[in-house]
């Protein structure tokens, strides 16, 4: 937020997110190294730097499929929020994996001659294909890892921020690449093809999935009342104590109005932060708290509780009967609508 | 790729690297400040920032040009 930055805004839920993170990356990796030999071709049987890179390797290959699953996820269960709200942190662990896992193929492959092991990487004979898909996806890995803080969504912009961060689905389709003409190609069993293909299908499954749900929901615009430029939001009641509904006008951005201590206020659905869907969040210490991050505003201006600054668009609202009208012009952001008390 | 080639490939790396480390320095001691309120009087950050800032030296400049006018 724009309050004045930290290295890392701790809260327990970070640090448990974080312990558990940890301490299931350092379980697999040790299991891969403890079972991997029992599991592998007892005609090729495999070393120890080998089992190291392909461990770090395939645990960053499911960590990778992990980030993207969470997106799509959350929307279809509001259950696996908590899992979105340290997202950033699975993204460097993620790209922590895969420069160990470049390490590791650095210490063993390329480390037993005069020549440089880069330049050895770059121009081994014959020409690996995965060599430049493996690359790329780990430089984009790193990319995003060292844009993570809060500081660059600011300095770039939330779009741009989020464009450039968009890009972790190319490192994903380059990893795939990447192993699908590297390891793939020495396997002597199916398995590894089996948990590619498995995570990929999964992860295509799931984005669809999301994409119809929340295609499905766009499809409801709501009526217009009677009076343009009013439109029909529903009745009061539907409008959970301390929740909200997101209406979606015929032009313009949804809307979410909230109902809080028995009065309501409406707000541009999408958080200044990251444009997380503030509609389906709730209302948290007198405040509108976004299921994304936890980004904070006020009921009755959008404005974020002080020190932050962030400003939300906001929405006049008026009871007609048990029916809520909304006009669907947004205000400029921070502008005060006193809240309508549900009759 | 040729061994020159890859030589020459890691130079080039070498040499954006040492563009972006002098950029991020300087940005991080005298640009900051002035294009983000919210890193006045924050220090411990500032190292976090150091390998975008050494990614993406040539778009941190032009940012840095546009926020500081």
């Amino acid at each position: 937020m724009s309050a004045r930055y930290v290295p890392v805004g701790w809260t327990r839920a970070k640090l448990a997110y974080d312990a558990v993170l940890l301490l299931a990356v350092a379980t697999y990796v040790l299991l891969y190294l403890h079972l991997g030999p029992h599991l592998a071709d007892p005609a090729r049987p495999l070393d120890g730097p080998t089992l190291l890179m392909r461990a770090w390797g395939s645990a960053a290959f499911l960590l990778l499929t992990l980030a993207l699953a969470i997106g799509p996820l959350a929307r279809l269960d509001r259950r696996c929020l908590p899992l979105l709200y340290n997202r950033r942190h699975l993204g460097v662990l993620t790209c922590l994996a895969a420069l160990s896992h470049a390490a590791a193929v650095l210490d063993w492959y390329f480390a037993f001659s005069p020549t440089p092991s880069l330049v050895a990487l770059l121009s081994s004979e014959p020409v690996r294909p995965f060599i430049p898909f493996g690359l790329g996806a780990l430089l984009i890995l790193c990319l995003l890892a060292a844009t993570s803080h809060d500081f660059w969504l600011s300095f770039l912009t939330p779009p741009a921020w989020k464009a450039l961060h968009m890009s972790l689905y190319l490192a994903y389709a380059l990893v795939v690449a990447h192993v699908g003409f590297g390891a793939l190609q020495a396997a002597t069993d199916p398995a590894l093809a089996l948990v590619v293909l498995a995570s990929a299908a999964l992860l295509v499954a799931l984005h669809v999935a999301a994409g119809l749900r929340e295609a499905r929901r766009d499809a409801g615009i709501a009526p217009p009342a009677p009076e343009p430029p009013w439109v029909l939001a529903g009745p009061a009641e539907a409008i959970p104590e301390g929740g909200a509904v997101t209406i979606r006008p015929l032009r313009g951005e949804a809307v979410a109005i909230f109902r809080h201590q028995g009065r309501l206020s409406a707000v541009t659905n999408l958080c200044a932060h990251q444009n997380g869907p503030l509609g389906e969040g709730r209302v948290v210490d007198g405040c509108i708290t976004c299921p994304w991050h936890g980004f904070q505003y006020r009921l009755e201006d959008g404005c974020a509780p002080p020190p932050y600054t962030e400003r939300l668009a906001t929405y006049r609202l008026r009871q007609v009967g048990g029916e809520v009208w909304l006009d669907p012009r947004p205000n400029p952001p921070g502008t005060r609508v006193e809240p309508v008390a549900v009759a | 790729m040729s061994r020159l080639t890859a030589e020459l490939l890691l130079a080039a790396a070498g040499a954006y690297g040492a563009c972006g480390l002098a950029v991020g320095l300087l940005f991080l001691l005298r640009g900051l400040d002035r294009v983000d309120p919210a890193a006045r009087g924050a220090h411990a950050f500032r190292p976090l920032l150091l390998p975008g800032l050494l990614l993406l030296w040539p778009l941190v400049l032009w940012r840095w040009r546009v926020l500081a006018r």
